[in-house]
């Protein structure tokens, strides 16, 4: 029975074909030739994932081959240097190219320029009543039309209970109710699942601020105590605001940044 | 029992792969066509199916991972040390756990998402939805991406692991690196381990298999153990300490004398105090290896002292050997076999199982009856035949009977005289021939001359095996001379009998000669007419109904021929002529037909009647008629639907296109069916048709 590495032990044993080397060798060139003819034949679904996958190897092929490439932006350029005496003031320059210097001060200033409470999206696209809200028939005829069911996901605090179905104008499904949000740090360039407090604004409509309404844009409030962000004055803060970044009706998650 | 085989656990895909695979089989083994104009219950069910599918298809797979891979605390604690030794206990059990919490997540996930996907009000956020679900399931996989590639290496080293049994008889053979543990491997079994002359040249277990008093026995070599403290031995010799710690077997401790491997006597000694405490509960034999190169005689009196005392310590035997010389190898493994076998019943004996099956056994010692005794009757003649040294006696049957073996090199001398020497010395066996002249494969028997035969002479006659090109094998019989003899005698008897009835009868007829002319007369008339009857019944064929042959023409136009050539004839003009005419015409036709000379048979028609005529000459016509129809038969035309149609292929396409154009269309109206019916548009088909009144707007 063969036991442990017996494809080595063989190789040891009894050698390789006489022809192994060249064999593998054209095995190798004969795989470009190989993997395009293939590219060439596929269509459909295994095109697309092919393509995919060929594309991510081009760019690490890429990646390294500029790795090991010159550098150009940044490198000290002997021919600049003047022969000769040179005055002080000319000394520090040293023909160091400044490029990676200048774009780094440019990010900077961007940065600064960008007010520091501006919410990371600013304009929402408004949403309508009618998206937000599906008409349901009620009565014993099924002819009265007064209930609205939510559309959207909505966040319900934990002592809300329901009013009797006569006076219960807005339904928040159950299904839709959502208690956490993913909530990423922009300095810290993490990201924390956190409570949530409470909705502070939807930008739509103050009715839906009321509902609880998470869509794209709705500020809320978290709850941080997790990350242990401490004020000026050395207290724990345990409530932040944040924005929400995409649709949680679509993807069935709350995504949001931080607002600091 | 338990059987030990790792190589069912299949392959772990990488995580990637994992990925492809899942979302490939979700593709492909759901339905695919969906239209925004759907119901909306029916685009919800479309997408939750795809979310569920996914999910199962996931745990699925990752259920087989964590439920293939063995649970360490299931497996025999020998192979659970060894595991730990090789992949480190806690890696493992992390890996498999991630694994299966990443199932978990997948499970709570998709229920997350098909509750979300009962509220999708439209195909676009039904499509979100089940686009992120199975992203995010995604995603859990390719965190997974380590524990994968982690648990498909283990997969892969536990797959080549020997097929070792715990339970089993074992031989456990132990000592420092490069005492010989190898070749006294490779000398009782067939394993064929790696021998090298430097140290550790063996890295782990090595299973080999030998037969002992008909049992199948598994030794084990191990790798080389050095003299430290537990904490700091490595991996390769942790292996070793595991195998020696977990399995009941009979350990052989080997020690190099000669002190070649690189360690003295004195260190090989302390090793074995080291690990001693290893050795409770085992059969223990203290091998002293490399006796060709340091003889045990020639050996330092301390040395000796110092390893006599060990055997001493822990109560085991000490045996020599060597596996240069092959001198003591198989006192080794025997003594080792034997003392193991011997404690395993004894321990079997200890047990309670035992109990079970002594209840059951009761052992009768027949108590004898009185004091005759009673000995086996020889015969006389054979009694007396033993005397006289014909018949083998006694002592020559309790011998093991080596006939029918073939020669093997090794057998012993004494075998060979025992097969040469003949057990009855009075006679001359084949045997004893077979090696005067020659030995087997230079002489072969002849059986020819032990024939029985009524003539010994003929015993060495050739007989031909084919004779005539007949076998002559099938024209033997054994009761041929019986049979003849039975046949002449018949044959003489009818003979004589005819021979009798012969000599009663009288060659004179008692008739006068118009008697004779008179019996003479009849007998021609009675064979005339006999002769007649016979061509009349000629006709064995069955008569073909008028229904089926059709109406004759005319009857009486059949004579017409003879009335023509009479008149003609009568006239005076030539006649034969016309006859030949017609039948050359007729003749001409019949040649080309098939069996046209039968039909010429001319039959001879004189002294006939004219029904008999007639007769003759319609079946002569109807045979003619049937000739014909059948040479037509052959050209006939095709069928009108295959008119046109120019082979046998064209024929079979356009019946294969018939076919599939009559078929109805009895498929569902599910997602494949792309089938377009008419539309009927209400305005055009609704209200009143009247003349004047409908209009198309």
């Amino acid at each position: 029975m063969p036991q442990h590495e017996h494809m080595e032990r063989h190789r040891k044993l009894h050698g390789r074909r006489m022809d192994a080397e060249e064999r593998e060798r054209k095995k190798e060139a004969r795989s470009a030739h190989k993997r395009s003819e293939f590219a060439q034949k596929v269509h459909g679904i295994r095109a697309k994932l092919y393509n995919e996958k060929r594309f991510k190897e081009k760019a690490a092929m890429r990646k390294t081959i500029a790795e090991h490439n010159e550098r150009d932006n940044k490198h000290s350029n002997d021919d600049a240097v003047a022969d000769g005496a040179v005055p002080a003031y000319l000394l520090d320059r040293e023909g160091v190219s400044r490029a990676k210097v200048l774009s780094n001060t440019v990010k900077q200033k961007r940065k600064e320029k960008a007010g520091k409470w501006d919410v990371p999206i600013p304009k929402v696209k408004p949403v309508a009543d009618d998206e937000m809200f599906k008409q349901l028939k009620s009565g014993k005829k099924q002819n009265k039309a007064w209930k609205r069911m939510v559309t959207k996901v909505t966040f319900v605090g934990e002592n809300f209970t329901r009013k009797a179905p006569k006076y219960e104008r807005f339904i928040r499904p159950t299904g839709l109710r959502m208690k956490r949000a993913h909530i990423t740090h922009p300095e810290l360039k993490a990201t924390f699942h956190l409570d949530i407090i409470g909705v502070k604004k939807n930008p739509s409509s103050s009715l839906y601020t009321n509902l609880g309404v998470i869509t794209k844009g709705t500020v809320i409030e978290v709850n941080v105590s997790d990350l242990g962000l401490v004020t000026t004055t050395g207290k724990v803060v345990w409530g932040k605001f944040a924005q929400v970044t995409n649709n949680p009706e679509l993807d069935g998650c709350i995504n949001g940044v931080l607002l600091v | 029992m338990v059987v030990y085989n790792f190589k069912k656990i299949g392959p772990v895909p990488s995580a990637t792969d994992m990925v492809d695979i899942v979302l490939t089989r979700t593709q492909r083994k759901t339905p695919t066509v969906i239209h925004p104009g759907y119901k909306i219950s029916r685009i919800r069910s479309f997408y939750m199916r795809k979310v569920k599918f996914t999910q199962q298809t996931i745990a699925e797979r990752l259920g087989n991972i964590v439920e293939h891979f063995p649970r360490l605390n299931d497996i025999h604690p020998f192979y659970a040390d060894l595991m730990n030794i090789l992949y480190d206990r806690d890696h493992y059990k992390l890996a498999l756990g991630q694994i299966n919490t990443a199932k978990g997540l997948i499970d709570s996930l998709s229920r997350d998402y098909i509750r979300l996907l009962k509220y999708g009000d439209s195909l676009y956020r039904c499509k979100q939805l089940k686009r992120a679900a199975l992203g995010r399931m995604c995603t859990i996989i390719k965190r997974q991406k380590s524990a994968f590639a982690y648990l498909e290496e283990v997969r892969k080293h536990l797959s080549r692991l020997p097929a070792l049994d715990p339970h089993t008889r074992t031989l456990l053979v132990t000592g420092y690196p490069n005492v010989g543990k190898s070749s006294f491997m490779n000398k009782v079994t067939r394993a064929n381990v790696d021998v090298q002359p430097y140290a550790f040249t063996t890295k782990s277990l090595f299973v080999g298999h030998m037969d002992h008093r008909y049992l199948r026995w598994q030794v084990i070599d191990t790798p080389g153990i050095l003299d430290k403290p537990l904490e700091e031995r490595n991996t390769i010799e942790m292996q070793a300490v595991t195998a020696l710690a977990h399995l009941q077997c009979a350990v052989l401790y080997f020690v190099d004398l000669s002190e070649q491997c690189g360690y003295t006597v004195e260190q090989q000694c302390s090793l074995f105090k080291s690990i001693k405490p290893l050795f409770a509960n085992k059969q223990l034999i203290l091998v002293v290896n490399k006796i060709d190169v340091q003889p045990w005689e020639t050996l330092e009196q301390e040395k000796k002292k110092m390893i006599e005392g060990l055997s001493e310590s822990a109560n085991c035997s000490m045996m020599l050997m060597s596996n240069v010389t092959e001198e003591g190898v198989m006192d080794v493994k025997s003594a080792a076999c034997d003392k193991l076998l011997q404690a395993r019943v004894d321990q079997r004996v200890v047990g309670k199982k035992v109990d079970d099956v002594m209840n059951r056994l009761q052992v009768f010692h027949p108590s004898a009856r009185d004091d005759e005794t009673r000995e086996a009757f020889i015969p006389e003649s054979v009694a007396q035949a033993r005397k006289e040294g014909r018949i083998g006696s006694a002592d020559h049957k309790a011998k093991k009977s080596t006939t029918g073996y073939a020669v093997t090199k090794n057998d012993g001398n004494e075998e060979m005289a025992g097969r040469n020497s003949n057990p009855d010395p009075g006679r001359k066996t084949e045997r004893d021939i077979m090696w005067e002249m020659g030995g087997p494969g230079v002489y072969s028997m002849d059986y020819r001359k032990n024939y029985d035969l009524a003539n010994p002479e003929h015993k060495f006659d050739a007989i031909p095996e084919i004779m005539d090109g007949k076998n002559i094998a099938d024209y033997v019989d054994p009761d041929i001379d019986a049979k003849l003899a039975a046949l002449e005698a018949e044959e003489d008897q009818r003979m004589a009998e005819n021979q009798a009835a012969r000599m009663g009868e009288s060659d004179e007829s008692d008739l006068d000669e118009d008697e004779e002319d008179a019996i003479t007369k009849i007998r021609t008339v009675k064979a005339v007419s006999r002769e007649k009857s016979g061509i009349n019944r000629k006709q064995n064929t069955p008569v073909m109904p008028r229904s089926v042959r059709g109406r004759q023409k005319d009857k009486h136009d059949k004579a017409v021929l003879d009335t023509i050539q009479s008149h003609l004839g009568g006239l005076g003009v030539e006649t034969e002529g016309i006859t030949k005419n017609v039948r050359g015409r007729k003749r001409e036709r019949k040649d080309r037909s098939v069996g046209g000379d039968a039909m010429d048979e001319e039959v001879d028609t004189t002294n006939m009647s004219s029904t008999q005529k007639k007769k003759i000459r319609k079946e002569k016509k109807d045979g003619e008629k049937r000739e014909q129809s059948l040479a037509r038969s052959h050209s006939r035309p095709r069928e009108p639907s295959q008119v046109g149609l120019k082979d046998e292929e064209a024929r079979k396409v356009a019946t294969k296109k018939e076919i599939t154009a009559k078929r109805a269309f009895n498929g569902l109206s599910g997602e494949g069916d792309h089938r377009k019916t008419v539309h009927l548009v209400k305005w055009m088909n609704t209200g009143k048709k009247r003349n004047g009144t409908h209009n198309k707007r």
